[in-house]
């Protein structure tokens, strides 16, 4: 059995893990980090994609809302390229208890969150799109972050500093050797492969499936997952986030992010054992739209494209079975001091907005375990295509003759590295996803340089798919590209196109009528009724190779 | 404006309708909204292809005579077995006017092939998809030549060839891929790289670059018996072209349906149209019907989106305006409705039934089966439950059937449009 050797093992691939991932390769410490999935496919990618300013949680949670605004700050300066700075309001409507909007300024001042108090009229010219009834507004620094981008960036900056990363592969277990934890089985789950990875420390930054992880070292974490949806819109109706104004509840908020607007989001208790197996229900998406309209009316005329939901990784603090102690911050657990059980710390909890201090947390007492004595570089470091401050007219300037709407897609997603990218010759900015601007020549970047496995990985890293469409064409060409650049086989390909379009269907099954209906119902008279991708058949594992 | 019959929807069925009927004389009119299905088709008219335990249909007609028996609600039952052949081969004879030459295998299907390599039973296709020819090459397991354009974006030949090599009836026949150039047409302005077929199909339009085509051909073909390649061959002069390249390589050229627009699809759209208009039909496009005047159980006129005030007046209506796609059909967050007329639809009530939990099902998605109710003379009800007697619906409109599962789309747009036309005649004479 292949046998990888290491000093730092990290799990999971979500912003934790890949965040740890770069600052301990920034702290120059080996460390090979494993996903299941795609990087960013659990928790990280299933959020709205809000950059906190903090003011959501200033009422009820000050250290929450203090660390929110502090990353905040930091992000808007190493993660330009992942973030949109659109500024937030939060207004309040008629039906609303008006006290909280005092309450919520006067909590903003506690956790140094700047917070304007603006007239409604003001409100409206920044929001047009904006419910013309709300009775108060406040401006607060919220933004919009890429969870997928950011992730991929981190991951990049490390893999260039030298560290590994084995995305889909699966940890079945953790190997103890007396009182540590010594390394992980793995299992490559596109070969079959299985392997054993060692190394000196291993940080579990698996989320809310860390409870398994753990469990198979003799470990008992507690997580209490609760389940949160969302609804995504078809058009980017509004262009600040709109929150509304009162005590925190189902579907107070519409998040801007690329091309299109998010709603968000409920909260369910779900059981441990069901974690992989959530959807959305009806009522949460009646619920949603109903919110959503609320605060922007548009909403019920604007064609809803997906529903989607994730799992919020609560943990218990304690060993404790009965979940009073369950936290909403970061926890952050030595193993060696709470189990007795060695070489293994455990991130979990917190927030997408505070991965990089999660990370930053977790190296620290990681390399305090390695004897390692370098400091955290993170809060500087830019992370790579954020560089420098975007100019798309620099850009734009720089590549004449290629459209300018691909230039700018492709900075907004890439930042710097979109020198990397494009190139002036037809082939490379030749359109494949057309909603999205995604070109050839950043399909072939993405197959080469982001760890891209199936046409799922690439929607994202690229955005394709995402669109009004929903990979009616682009899936096609896509399977195509990944033959034509040597990134999986005819067999891997048309595998990964049933794979991609089973996928997209699981997030418009929930929101099946109008011109969501239209469009599928075109897709698969694409992919059945012109294609008959249905009736391939596979052969078993192995008997094309 | 009146006329003896107005055909709401210009797709398969509707002009398929409208020609039968201005055929016999009648004063007739299509109003379309805009491109048809049949740009987004294979090009192929299917009849029946598979049964209800999904297997492939050999005999179509054999297997509609029984079919009929037990699926009364089933379109082609509407039409009655010796009418759905009397349709199809009447819409056979209606293309070869306008130049197109549909194969069929006698009574039998044959099989196209489908830019992924799977294989569609069907009932006529155009000759440079099947022919004598190519089943005979075929036969003789022939070596194939799968050639592409080079950097075309809607073709991958790669992924087609893995899976007709999976396939028995392709055992032992070699399949070579191979690349060609555009020609260079001298438009610096366009990115060849995202060409779609119709810019290909435009191309080739024109002779000037079919001798240097079969150059390539020939060279990137070796010892193949066949090349197939993506639909490319134009849309007007596309026989003689398909000739020409034969004659220049020597080779059977084969052309598969590709992504849309489907250039298959569009001869056939090109060709029912202006069949239509040479019959003295009036073709209305890019204009909508929003409601009609319904007075004792008939349609009396309908307005359209562009028609101003005034309404167009017939003696019967045919609503062919298609399903979801097309806008025949409207769902909403908790039904379905037809829009135009309100008339009573066939669906399930709960959302949560209308799709199959899988995005590829073995049994097919319900809502492909929903449509506007009827009787058996294809007259649709109204809200309150009145039959509109002179009011005919077809194609896609129609429920109780599922194009894609049956392999059924073609066959029941042309057959319930030629019905409609057949009962609209003999209602007036």
């Amino acid at each position: 059995m292949r046998r990888i050797e290491t000093r730092a093992i990290v799990i999971g691939g979500g912003a934790t893990g890949a965040g740890t991932l770069r600052d301990l390769s920034l702290r120059g410490v080996p460390a090979v980090l494993i996903e299941k999935s795609d990087i960013a496919s659990g928790t990280t990618g299933r959020n709205h994609g809000l950059l906190h300013s903090g003011t959501r949680y200033a009422v009820n949670d000050l250290e929450s809302a203090r660390e929110c605004i502090r990353e905040n700050k930091i992000l808007k300066k190493i993660a330009r390229h992942c973030i949109e700075d659109t500024g937030g309001l939060f207004v309040t409507l008629p039906e609303d208890d008006p006290s909280y909007h005092g309450k919520l300024i006067e909590h903003c001042k506690y956790a140094g969150i700047r917070c304007e108090e603006i007239s409604v009229q003001e409100a409206l010219r920044i929001e047009p799109n904006l419910n013309p009834g709300i009775l108060a507004a406040l401006r607060v620094p919220d933004g919009t972050i890429d969870p997928f981008r950011l992730t991929s960036a981190n991951i990049l900056d490390a893999q260039e500093r030298g560290a590994t990363v084995l995305t889909h592969t699966g940890v079945s277990g953790i190997i103890r050797e007396g009182d540590r934890a010594a390394g992980v089985r793995c299992r490559d789950r596109g070969t079959g492969e299985e392997f054993e990875v060692y190394g000196e420390i291993i940080v579990n930054a698996s989320g809310v499936w860390g409870q398994e992880l753990c469990a198979s070292a003799g470990i008992e974490l507690r997580m209490f997952p609760s389940k949160g949806s969302m609804v995504i819109i078809d058009y980017r109706i509004n262009n600040v986030v709109v929150n509304r104004c009162r005590v925190p509840s189902d579907g107070d908020i519409i998040v801007p992010g690329d091309t299109v607007s998010l709603i968000g989001t409920t909260s369910k208790k779900v059981d441990y054992d069901k974690i992989d197996e959530i959807s959305v229900d009806e009522d949460e998406i009646a619920t949603l739209l109903e919110s959503g309209e609320k605060l922007i009316p548009n909403v019920s005329r604007t064609r809803v494209l997906r529903a989607y939901c994730g799992v919020r990784p609560l943990i218990a603090v304690s060993g404790e079975m009965d979940g009073r102690e369950i936290s909403r911050g970061i926890v952050l657990i030595d193993h060696e001091k709470r189990d007795s059980v060695g070489g293994i710390i455990t991130i979990a909890g917190g927030k997408l907005m505070t991965y990089r201090l999660m990370a930053e947390m977790a190296a620290d007492l990681a390399c305090a375990k390695l004897k390692v004595r370098k400091r955290c570089r993170t809060q500087k470091t830019a992370l790579p295509g954020s560089e420098r401050r975007l100019d798309q007219a620099k850009s734009v300037k720089f590549f004449t003759g290629i459209p300018n709407s691909v230039v700018g897609s492709t900075l907004y997603r890439h930042g710097q590295r979109i020198r990397n990218i494009l190139h002036r010759e037809k082939r490379n900015y030749g359109l494949i996803c057309e909603c999205e601007m995604v070109t050839e020549g950043e399909i072939e970047y993405a197959l080469k340089k982001l760890n891209v496995k199936d046409i799922v990985d690439l929607r994202r890293r690229t955005r394709i798919g995402m669109g009004p469409c929903q990979g009616q064409l682009c899936a096609y060409r896509a399977a195509g590209l990944f033959v034509k650049y040597d990134s999986a086989t005819s067999t891997e390909s048309n595998k990964m196109l049933v794979d991609f379009l089973e996928e997209r269907w699981k997030g418009i099954k929930p929101v099946l009528w109008g011109d969501a209906l239209r469009e599928v119902e075109f897709s698969y008279w694409i992919y059945q009724g012109l294609f008959g991708l249905g009736d391939v058949r596979f052969p078993e594992e192995g008997e094309d190779r | 404006m009146r006329y003896d019959c107005v055909v709401i929807g210009g797709g398969l069925s509707g002009l398929t309708c409208g020609i039968r009927l201005a055929e016999k004389g009648a004063r007739c009119a299509v109003i379309s909204t805009g491109m048809s299905a049949l740009h987004f088709s294979s090009g192929s008219i299917d009849l029946f292809g598979y049964n209800g335990d999904g297997r492939t249909v050999f005999r179509p007609f054999e297997f509609l005579d029984e079919f009929i028996g037990s699926h009364p609600l089933h379109p082609y039952a509407r039409c009655g077995s010796s009418r759905v052949r009397e349709a199809l081969f009447y819409f056979r004879d209606t293309l070869a006017r306008e130049d197109i030459d549909l194969y069929n295998n006698e009574d039998a299907n044959h099989f196209h092939v489908t830019t992924l390599g799977t294989l569609k039973p069907t009932f006529f296709s155009q000759r440079s998809v099947f022919n004598e020819k190519i089943r005979l090459a075929f036969e003789k397991k022939s070596k194939i030549a799968a050639l592409n354009f080079e950097g075309y974006r809607d073709f991958y030949p790669e992924l087609a060839v893995i899976n007709l090599r999976r396939n028995i009836l392709f055992r032992n026949i070699e399949v070579i891929s191979g690349k060609l150039l555009y020609p260079d047409y001298g438009d610096p302005q366009r990115n060849p790289f995202e060409y779609r077929s119709i810019d290909i199909a435009r191309i080739f339009d024109t002779e000037r670059y079919i001798e240097d085509l079969a150059a390539q051909i020939r060279a990137a073909a070796g010892d193949a018996a066949f090349a197939a390649m993506p639909a490319f061959l134009g849309i007007t002069n596309f026989r003689r072209h398909h000739q020409l390249l034969q004659q220049l390589t020597g080779l059977l050229i084969y052309e598969i349906p590709t992504l849309p627009p489907s250039i298959l699809g569009m001869r056939i759209d090109n060709a029912l149209k202006s069949r239509f208009a040479a019959l003295g039909g009036v073709y209305i496009a890019g204009d909508t019907v929003k409601g009609g005047t319904i007075a004792g159980g008939r349609l009396k006129s309908v307005a359209t989106v562009n028609g101003g005030g005034s309404e167009l007046e017939a003696g019967s209506f045919v609503l062919a305006s298609g399903s979801f796609f097309s806008g025949g059909l409207v769902s909403e967050f908790s039904r379905v409705r037809e829009p135009v007329f309100g008339l009573r639809v066939y669906s399930d009530a709960e959302r949560s039934k209308w799709h199959a939990p899988e995005f590829f099902p073995r049994g097919g998605h319900p809502f492909l089966e929903y449509g506007v109710e009827t009787d058996e003379r294809l007259n649709p009800f109204t809200d309150d439950g009145q039959t509109l007697k002179n009011l005919y619906c077809t194609g896609a409109l129609l429920p109780h059937y599922n194009p894609i599962r049956e392999g059924t789309g073609g066959g029941v747009a042309v057959s319930t449009g030629y019905r409609a036309a057949e009962l609209i005649l003999s209602g007036n004479r």
